[in-house]
């Protein structure tokens, strides 16, 4: 796989000397141990790790759902760390999508009416030529009046998708989204965020510990006891397993 | 088991204090009216037994009734000449005939003293014998001696400015006289007897101006040393004349303090009824309660059940806990309780039923009782959802599913069909089928739990209507309408607290409006009079016939036509009766007579009602049975049949002449004026009041001022009613916030995702806001339209008795409405809050 990675790349997320901590004195859990990362615009970057790695808590820290202990934290370049609760719920309502390992949706609303979430909590209508592309693209036209329970694991993940990219964000973060799907749907799940990435432009942060998933990235950051240890450019499944392999041994 | 039903019960606290405060408010109104009850009993015990303590026995005339017939009491009086009698008997030290009756003081200015709450205004005789007195005592100046001295209550003197010196006018059955105060009096430690204002008079005076010349209405006795009161009164009764009897001093005491007891019943079946009403929507907040914990648990109870534990120890657990509950929310609400009497008392003193003071009285009946109805309600209320646990099966522990909204079932939507539709066809048989009143009043029951089964299947249309506006809102508004619809089950039972609370009030305030629509057209049919002449004081019993006498003199009357009320068994039953002025009351009022005349009553006649006539087969010329309290069995022959009068407001009419053989100490209620042809009416209205100064126990209306009159009596019952009533939207807030607050609980993932997604805190408030406000609309609407519709039917089974018209008080049900989405929002401020604090990652993160 080639990947042609823009020589003048901008920044859509960066984390500078970010440390998280759990807990005082003996008992602390550094989750996170100063942590600085950039992530390019317009890549499908994959987070990778064992499980404690630290890796979903990168994502959140990135992503504005949680708040490091120490370092800063920029999207674009808004510092974001030292953001009000209001400001950052509105950043991340503005500038960020999100696909959750599970429970992306609100059980009372339709397909259709989850993906419009974020625009309509902003008041804002949804653009609806671009909607209906994105649903066509994650192929869901026919299932976008039914409620989440009508839908399968697999479904609801592509909606959870079209709803992440439907308010165009600076960045789309997904934690672990194929962890409760099977291969097939993990595999169109992947492809949809991939083709997101290659023909719209979308920047793409995912934690994943599938190798499987990460090969479907431009970019694989390796965390290990809340560092990073080391990068992958244009992974490939097989690459990455072997390279998990030597992590956990 | 016991273990587990114990940490369940400590898990959530705050939805055990919402819980125990639902059915702690309930309770601590049970226990505070006991707690009242028992305390105005020991009081008036303890004031009567003082006053009455110098009075070893009493030789009065028999009454036809004792005390306890709950019909006023009142006993012709004793020949002067058996004083004499009484004396010879062996053991008595001290006699002294007694004589009380009608009294009404002024102040300086001429301003009647007037009593609250429709306690009397009396006059007594002041016995020389200071150990006749018992305890009441001079606490200034001196007893009342000769003609012209009175000694009053301390409470009158100090609450209206009288000085010992001062001159003041008194009003009797007759004619106004001036005396001087003397002598200010208490009783025990009390400035008043119960809010009763008191005029002493020596005896001669008393006899002249509130009793008969030669007559004493009780001959009071003091025993010698060594003679027992119960001796002495068996040998006064021996010697006694024909158709008077002596008891003992204490038993007066009993009866006195018993009659104004029973006075005071009605409150306390009034606070009862508030007390069930509180318990009855709590008992809903305990169902719902019981429903989120079965649900909640249910992963908990099948793993209890996969473990081996049986259906019925799961059932007996959950009824544990409920009886756990209900015993200790019961103990709070007994010691509310205290606190809910103290209130009571004060709202009563507000009312002007003041109280003597005693310590709060506690009776061991008051605890257990409480504690008994308390918990009995919580379990009873327990029951459904216990036995729904039972059906948890033990294979669900392993699933990981929330259980989803059962919906109601279509047994439910038979049976609330069925209860409804027998309730209203009830009530309409009731009206138009002859069925009475008390077929209508079952019918209001059945359609009431009718509605309250129907209202699980309303909740989601109803949500969906009412939560339709809400689409403006945005997004949170959409969300909390779904919200709202989700739990159906839910939702109803938590709207259906407010539901009743608002069924009762609106149907008070319908039925009250029609009422009052009704009195200008009524007033116009029953009476042809332009101005009338009634009491000063709306809870006075009466005023003086001398205010009657003097109107009519007045240039510009044609007519005075007085009217008084009174209380007697009419063929055996117990009835209030209506006197007329059998020379003017046809001319003043609209009988409508089917047969006979007013004219023929003499002392001996009776009209009655064409509906008693129908009921008892009675015609013109039959011979009716009338037992009063002082006279006894009287044959009464009919002599008019009419039909029902607003004014006149019974179904017996006798003359005042015969009223006044009967009953003695009679006063009038209402007079209707007529004037001559040509008259002025505003212009005569002021001669009257002018001639009336010195009468201030009654005052002169016009036709307007009249209905405002009748009105206002309502509006002061409507008032009360609903005040107390708020206790129960009350019960039913904590209700929502409850619900609230689980829901909440239940959806912490979806707050979390929906900030995580962008959703702000404010939005998030908003939305269990709205939410709240849905829930407590579908309440206030189901019980609006329920209220109006029972107010009415109501109304129209008053019919008879002159509600003849159907209001709906708009503005008011507009306003109720308005207050129950307000109390939405006020119950939604805890809840909201803690939804907004919902931990977005804890709620998007999957472990």
């Amino acid at each position: 796989m080639t990947v042609t990675t823009p020589v003048l790349a901008s920044t859509a997320a960066r984390a500078e000397s970010v440390s998280k901590h759990y807990g005082e004195g003996d008992a602390a859990v550094r989750a996170l141990d100063d942590v600085s990362v950039s992530l390019q615009a317009g890549q499908f970057t994959a987070i990778m790790g064992p499980s404690g790695s630290g890796k979903s808590t990168l994502l959140h820290v990135l992503a504005g759902l949680d708040r490091p202990t120490s370092g800063q934290v920029y999207l674009g370049d808004t510092e974001i760390t030292s953001l009000s609760d209001r400001k950052l719920t509105l950043l991340r309502r503005d500038q960020i999508g999100f696909i959750f390992q599970s429970f992306n949706l609100l059980p009372t609303l339709t397909a259709a009416e989850n993906i419009e979430l974020p625009m309509r909590i902003a008041g804002r209508r949804p653009d609806p030529l671009w909607v209906r592309s994105i649903v066509e693209t994650v192929g869901l036209a026919e299932r976008l009046g039914h409620r989440p329970a009508e839908l399968s694991g697999g479904q609801q993940q592509r909606v959870a998708a079209a709803r992440a990219l439907a308010s165009r964000p600076q960045v789309v973060f997904a934690d672990e989204p194929t962890g409760a799907l099977d291969s097939r749907s993990g595999a169109e799940l992947l492809g949809f965020l991939r083709g997101a990435v290659r023909d719209l432009g979308q920047t793409v942060v995912m934690v994943t510990h599938d190798p499987v998933a990460a090969g479907y990235a431009d970019r694989a950051l390796f965390l290990a006891d809340g560092s990073i240890v080391d990068e992958m450019t244009a992974p490939t499944a097989d690459a990455v397993f072997d390279y998990m392999k030597q992590l956990g041994a | 088991m016991f273990k587990t039903t114990w940490r369940g019960m400590t898990a959530h606290k705050l939805r055990l204090v919402l819980t125990t405060s639902s059915i702690a408010l309930g309770v601590a109104f049970l226990a505070g009216t006991l707690i009242l009850t028992d305390t105005m009993k020991v009081a008036f015990d303890q004031l009567f037994g003082k006053v009455s303590s110098g009075t070893d026995a009493v030789v009065r005339q028999e009454s036809a009734y004792d005390a306890s017939s709950g019909i006023s009491l009142s006993r012709a009086p004793i020949p002067a000449s058996a004083l004499d009698a009484v004396k010879q008997v062996d053991g008595v030290a001290a006699a002294e005939g007694a004589v009380s009756g009608y009294a009404l003081l002024t102040d300086t200015h001429g301003k009647a003293v007037l009593t609250d709450g429709g306690a009397p205004t009396m006059g007594y005789s002041m016995p020389r014998d200071t150990a006749l007195r018992g305890d009441i005592h001079l606490l200034s100046g001196h007893a009342p001696r000769g003609p012209h001295q009175v000694a009053i209550d301390a409470s009158s003197a100090e609450g209206h400015d009288i000085p010992l010196g001062s001159q003041i006018k008194v009003l009797f059955r007759g004619p106004t006289e001036t005396f001087t105060v003397v002598g200010t009096v208490g009783y025990g430690g009390e400035k008043d007897l119960g809010g009763t204002s008191a005029a002493y008079f020596d005896t001669a005076t008393a006899q002249r101006v509130i009793g008969q010349p030669g007559m004493f209405d009780e001959i009071d006795v003091r025993a010698a040393d060594g003679v027992s009161d119960a001796t002495l009164a068996k040998r006064l009764d021996a010697a006694a004349p024909e158709g008077a009897e002596a008891v003992t001093g204490t038993q007066v005491a009993k009866e006195a303090s018993d009659a104004l007891n029973s006075q005071f019943e009605f409150l306390n079946i009034m606070f009862g009824a508030f007390a069930g009403i509180a318990l009855f929507v709590g008992s809903f907040i305990i169902w719902n309660t019981f429903s989120m914990i079965v649900t909640q648990r249910s992963r908990e109870i099948a793993l209890l059940r996969a473990v081996g534990a049986t259906r019925r120890q799961v059932n007996r657990s959950l009824l544990l806990e409920a009886g756990l509950l209900g015993v200790s929310a019961s103990a709070v609400g007994v010691v509310l309780g205290a606190g809910v009497a103290k209130g009571l008392n004060a709202v009563m003193a507000v009312l002007g039923f003041s109280l003597p003071s005693t310590s709060l009285q506690v009776a061991p009946r008051t605890i257990w009782l409480s504690l008994l109805v308390g918990t009995a309600v919580t379990v009873f209320a327990a029951i459904v959802p216990a036995r729904r646990a039972t059906k948890v099966l033990p294979i669900e522990a392993l699933r990981d599913s929330t259980p989803g909204a059962r919906h109601p079932s279509r047994l439910r939507a038979a049976l609330g069909t069925v209860l409804t539709g027998a309730g209203v066809f009830a009530i309409l048989q009731g009206l138009y089928g002859g069925g009475g009143g008390t077929l209508v009043l079952l019918g209001i029951a059945g359609t009431l739990f009718g509605a309250i089964t129907l209202s699980q299947l309303l909740a989601r249309p109803l949500a969906g209507l009412i939560g339709s506006p809400l689409r403006w809102r945005g997004v949170q508004g959409d969300l909390a309408r779904q919200n709202a619809m989700r739990n159906p089950r839910r939702t109803a039972s938590t709207a259906a607290a407010l539901m009743i609370g608002l069924t009762l009030v609106v149907s008070m305030s319908t039925f009250a409006s029609s009422f009052k629509a009704s009195i200008a057209p009524v007033l116009k049919n029953s009476t042809n009079a332009e101005l009338y002449l009634t009491t000063a004081s709306a809870q006075a019993a009466g005023y003086s016939p001398e205010a009657s006498r003097i109107a009519a003199t007045v240039p510009g009357v044609a007519a005075v036509s007085a009217s008084g009320w009174g209380q007697a068994r009419v063929a055996g039953s117990g009835a209030g009766y209506s006197s007329v002025d059998p020379a003017t009351a046809e001319r003043a009022f609209n009988l409508h007579l089917d047969a006979g005349s007013a004219k023929d009553l003499g002392t001996d006649g009776l009209m009655v009602t064409s509906k008693a006539a129908k009921a008892n087969g009675w015609t013109i010329g039959d011979t009716v049975p009338v037992e009063f309290a002082a006279t006894g069995t009287q044959q009464f022959t009919i002599r008019g049949i009419f039909d029902y009068n607003t004014v006149v407001e019974s179904d017996y009419v006798i003359s005042l002449a015969a009223q006044e053989a009967n009953e003695g100490d009679r006063l009038d209620s209402t007079a209707l004026i007529l004037l001559d042809r040509g008259a002025d009416a505003d212009v005569v209205k002021d001669r009257i009041t002018a001639a009336l100064a010195d009468h201030p126990d009654a005052k002169v209306l016009d036709q307007k001022g009249f209905e405002q009159e009748i009105g206002g009596f309502v509006d002061a019952l409507l008032a009360l009613v609903s005040a107390m009533l708020l206790l129960a939207v009350v019960i039913a807030l904590l209700g929502i916030i409850n619900t609230l607050a689980l829901s909440v609980f239940e959806r912490t993932r979806e707050l979390g995702l929906l900030r995580a997604v962008g959703m702000t805190r404010g939005q998030v408030r908003s939305m269990v806001r709205w939410e709240s406000v849905v829930i407590s609309l579908i309440g206030a609407t189901l019980g609006a339209g329920l209220g109006v519709g029972l107010g009415m039917a109501l109304a129209r089974s008053m019919k008879w008795y002159g509600v003849t018209e159907l209001s709906v008080p708009t503005t008011q049900v507009l306003a109720y409405l308005v207050g129950a989405a307000l109390a939405g929002v006020l119950a939604a401020v805890g809840p909201s809050r803690s939804a907004a604090k919902v931990d977005v990652l804890k709620a998007v993160v999957t472990d």
